[in-house]
């Protein structure tokens, strides 16, 4: 956390542009449904967890309700990378919206792929709300490896 | 080219489901400004059949038709469909924008439509390098589901398998992301926004689709980078699914954007994931209103 700070604080006196992050400090999107991976997350906090601070947490009510849309919107506005979280199989509260967002984001990731986006920069995953720890390691697994992605932001969605 | 004897059996079909009443309107196809083209026609009176004709240059997918309120409005409706249409037409019905009851099939066996750009030129024989792509993967050259059926005299479409369909879905699958991001962003380049690819596809049916809608504004309006690929990729993910692989989009680009490149490898992938192939059942479930709880889930951390 310390490197990250001094990191911050060269960012604040120049160079990085304002809200979509750099490639050593990216901003990471993440859509996470209501009742699992977000009370996940809630539960990370309130135990004290430490986890990467790029990613801006996005709550919706369910996995279903997270169209590809927001995944092509949030890359559009610069975000670096996009995570879609929502409760594990058989556990949603609206019992079969993330079988339904599984197959769409089945479908969704092969076009993204095959249309040129490099697929390490869009992550899914089931995270319930007793998996704090679990939500710590994704986001920092995540944020991790769009560090280590080389600083290329031309995809289709990069403005010319 | 034209010929009389489906000709005669298809006005005869036309004829007597005009006079019985059983269909108010028939839509077909007719001779075009040239010998080599066919454009739709419209008809609802039984003395007006004589312009019905089908030939291998009966490209048009007529299904896009029945979206449309000026359609609609005739209540039951006679279609001329070839086996590719046909599905479009299944497809309608799978998703309830369309009654079973309210449409009569008239199939048409096909072996193949020439492409457009030869037939201009005055090709006239149906062979593997003068027809579509779609033709040469068509499995439905007699219409899977159909009322009446006109058999074709034409001879049967002889592959030899040199002449590759779709071959570019596999050059490009090989390819690195930065390969595939340089050629679809050289093709979108081109696109101008004319939304003809919706217009000409029987399964755009919303009638406010996603581009329309600016409260928020999802896709930018203007034709130039992200807005063309977003268009495009939103699309091709509408169609995923979907697409029945009538190649309309394609034909009706005014740019030469290869578009069923993309749709024909979604619907590769949709039946590789969930062996579901779009058009070919009426009582089936489109593919994403429902789920199977062991879909594939190796993606999912």
């Amino acid at each position: 956390m310390e490197d990250m700070n001094v990191e911050k604080e060269k960012q604040k006196e120049g160079t990085a542009s304002a809200n979509t992050g750099s490639q050593s400090d990216p901003r990471l999107i993440a859509f996470v449904c209501n009742w699992c991976t977000y009370n996940g997350a809630d539960l990370a906090g309130t135990s004290r967890m430490k986890y990467s601070d790029n990613v801006r947490v996005i709550k919706l009510p369910c996995t279903g309700r997270i169209d590809p849309l927001f995944i092509v919107e949030a890359f559009k506005k610069g975000a670096k990378g996009v995570l879609v979280s929502g409760c594990h199989p058989g556990d949603c509260h609206y019992t079969s919206g993330n079988y339904h967002s599984r197959r769409k984001y089945a479908t969704f990731r092969d076009l993204l792929g095959y249309l040129g986006v490099d697929l390490n920069r869009v992550e899914f995953s089931w995270i319930s709300a007793s998996e704090g720890n679990k939500w710590v390691a994704v986001i920092n697994e995540f944020t991790d490896k769009i560090k280590s992605l080389p600083d290329k932001t031309t995809d289709i969605f990069t403005k010319k | 080219m034209a010929n009389t004897k489906t000709d005669e059996k298809l006005q005869k079909i036309a004829k007597d489901l005009l006079e019985s009443g059983e269909v108010n309107l028939i839509i077909g196809y007719t001779k075009g400004s040239n010998p080599q083209r066919m454009r739709p026609v419209f008809i609802t009176k039984p003395e007006e059949v004589v312009k019905l004709t089908f030939s291998s240059n009966a490209v048009q997918d007529l299904a896009v038709f029945l979206k449309k309120q000026e359609v609609k409005k005739y209540g039951k409706i006679g279609i001329t469909v070839k086996g590719c249409d046909e599905k479009a037409v299944n497809a309608l019905i799978q998703e309830y924008q369309l009654s079973r009851d309210n449409i009569k099939i008239i199939g048409m066996q096909c072996n193949g439509v020439i492409k457009q750009s030869l037939a201009d030129k005055g090709e006239t024989k149906v062979s593997e390098t003068t027809v579509y792509d779609k033709c040469l993967i068509c499995q439905e050259h007699t219409p899977v589901l159909y009322d009446f059926l006109v058999e074709t005299e034409e001879p049967e479409l002889s592959i030899s398998g040199n002449v590759k369909p779709y071959a570019e879905i596999e050059k490009l699958e090989a390819m690195s992301a930065e390969e595939k991001n340089a050629y679809w962003a050289k093709e979108f380049d081109k696109c101008i926004k004319c939304y003809a690819c919706r217009q000409a596809c029987p399964l755009c049916f919303c009638s406010r689709c996603i581009v329309e809608k600016n409260m928020p504004q999802w896709i930018d309006t203007n034709s130039e980078e992200p807005g063309n690929a977003q268009w495009n990729l939103i699309r091709a993910y509408h169609l995923s699914g979907r697409c029945i692989g009538c190649g309309e989009c394609e034909r009706a680009c005014p740019v030469n954007i290869p578009l069923m490149l993309i749709n024909e490898k979604m619907a590769r992938d949709v039946y590789n994931l969930f062996g579901y192939k779009s058009g070919l059942d009426i009582n089936a479930k489109p593919v994403f209103g429902v789920f199977s709880e062991n879909d594939f889930n190796d993606f999912i951390k």
